[in-house]
């Protein structure tokens, strides 16, 4: 089943790379002009549960990577299939310079709080996306704190640093 | 009840009842929650001390923070703090309130937890046993009897400097102030 989808991939998009690393977890590289198209893909596939996106800060390649995870729902009450338990992690990499992308929201649903999350801490902002709205925090940020170049010692000296305990302030 | 402290009883009732019976909100901040359960149940049972947990702040006069406090915490432990009626009492429990604890560097965590609320006493540790509760609450009681767990009158005294700490922290505030203030400075201005 697994060489039959890789061979499938391969064929159908044409600057993808397809590497399965044995234990169940099959890795697809693919330019973020394709990503889409590979997730409806594997969608129409049976990969229909979005499990995790997240992105990876790569600051030395001026890029980010967006981590896409699928998987199976689990179809009988026993136990999983070797193909249920089979995970698909769709890797894409954009440009540091104009973090965008285009949401996935249209495909899985459940991505929008996950393309909030990233949105917030990374600063990647996702075209078409229903609500960009603030999730976790509750400051402004210069840069967003989970940016590598976000220095957090610095940002705590200068915030919490800076409030006087109550003692020297009488 | 124990001979030697019916001088005590005498003297002040209310004091001593206050005293054996603290009433406490655990507030379920972080991972110190986890020594909560066995300390209230059979375990450990706190009702030995007098302390039993209550459902809202307004039952309670003994406030349990119990791990870091993150800065949309803190504004949660502000609000519950205020709605507790007098005396009231806090204890910080656990190093991540004293002074941030292995979080000390993180971008969203209230490092001390003294400068936005007053506390009577710490328990540190990473983490603390569960009859680290009891020493405190023991060592509490000695305080009270001293009169010097006097946490809520300096926050009295004390509130435009506690409540400009708060604004630092969290920006402006949505909810108005506990204790009237007499101060001019440019600052702090409230409609």
């Amino acid at each position: 089943m697994n060489e039959l989808l890789n061979k499938e991939l391969e064929t159908i998009f044409k600057d993808i790379s397809v590497s399965d690393s044995g234990d169940k977890q099959v890795a697809v590289i693919a330019k973020h002009e394709q990503v889409h198209a590979v997730l409806r893909f594997l969608k129409d596939k049976g990969f229909d549960h979005l499990a995790l996106l997240s992105a990876v800060d790569w600051i030395k390649d001026k890029e980010f990577e967006l981590v896409y995870i699928l998987t199976r729902y689990m179809q009988g009450d026993e136990e999983y299939t070797d193909q249920e338990s089979l995970h698909l992690i769709v890797k894409t990499r954009i440009s540091r310079q104009s973090p965008q992308l285009e949401t996935v929201t249209g495909i899985f649903p459940n991505a929008e709080p996950y393309e909030r999350e990233i949105h917030e801490l990374f600063g990647i902002s996702f075209e078409g996306h229903p609500r960009l709205t603030p999730l976790f925090l509750e400051r402004e940020y210069k840069i967003p704190p989970f940016r590598k170049d976000f220095d957090t010692r610095k940002y705590v000296e200068e915030i919490f640093g800076n409030i006087p305990s109550v003692e020297n302030n009488k | 009840m124990d001979r030697n402290q019916i001088r005590k009883w005498l003297k002040a009732p209310a004091k001593m009842a206050n005293k054996y019976s603290l009433h406490a909100i655990y507030f379920c901040t972080g991972c110190g929650i986890i020594e909560v359960p066995p300390v209230i149940t059979s375990r450990w049972d706190a009702e030995r001390f007098g302390i039993i947990p209550v459902a809202t702040p307004r039952q309670a006069n003994l406030f349990l923070i119990t791990g870091y406090v993150s800065v949309k915490t803190l504004r949660a432990i502000i609000r519950t703090y205020e709605q507790m009626p007098e005396p009231k009492y806090t204890v910080g429990f656990g190093s991540c309130p004293i002074n941030g604890g292995m979080y000390w560097d993180s971008y969203n965590t209230i490092k001390h937890l003294d400068k936005y609320i007053p506390i009577d006493g710490w328990i540190a540790g990473c983490m603390p046993r569960p009859e680290a509760i009891f020493i405190a609450v023991t060592h509490l009681w000695t305080l009270i009897d001293k009169d010097m767990a006097n946490s809520y009158i300096r926050y009295r005294e004390n509130y435009e400097f506690y409540r400009r700490n708060q604004e630092l922290a969290l920006g402006r505030l949505e909810w108005p102030p506990l204790y009237p203030i007499y101060s001019n400075s440019e600052e702090i201005k409230y409609e």
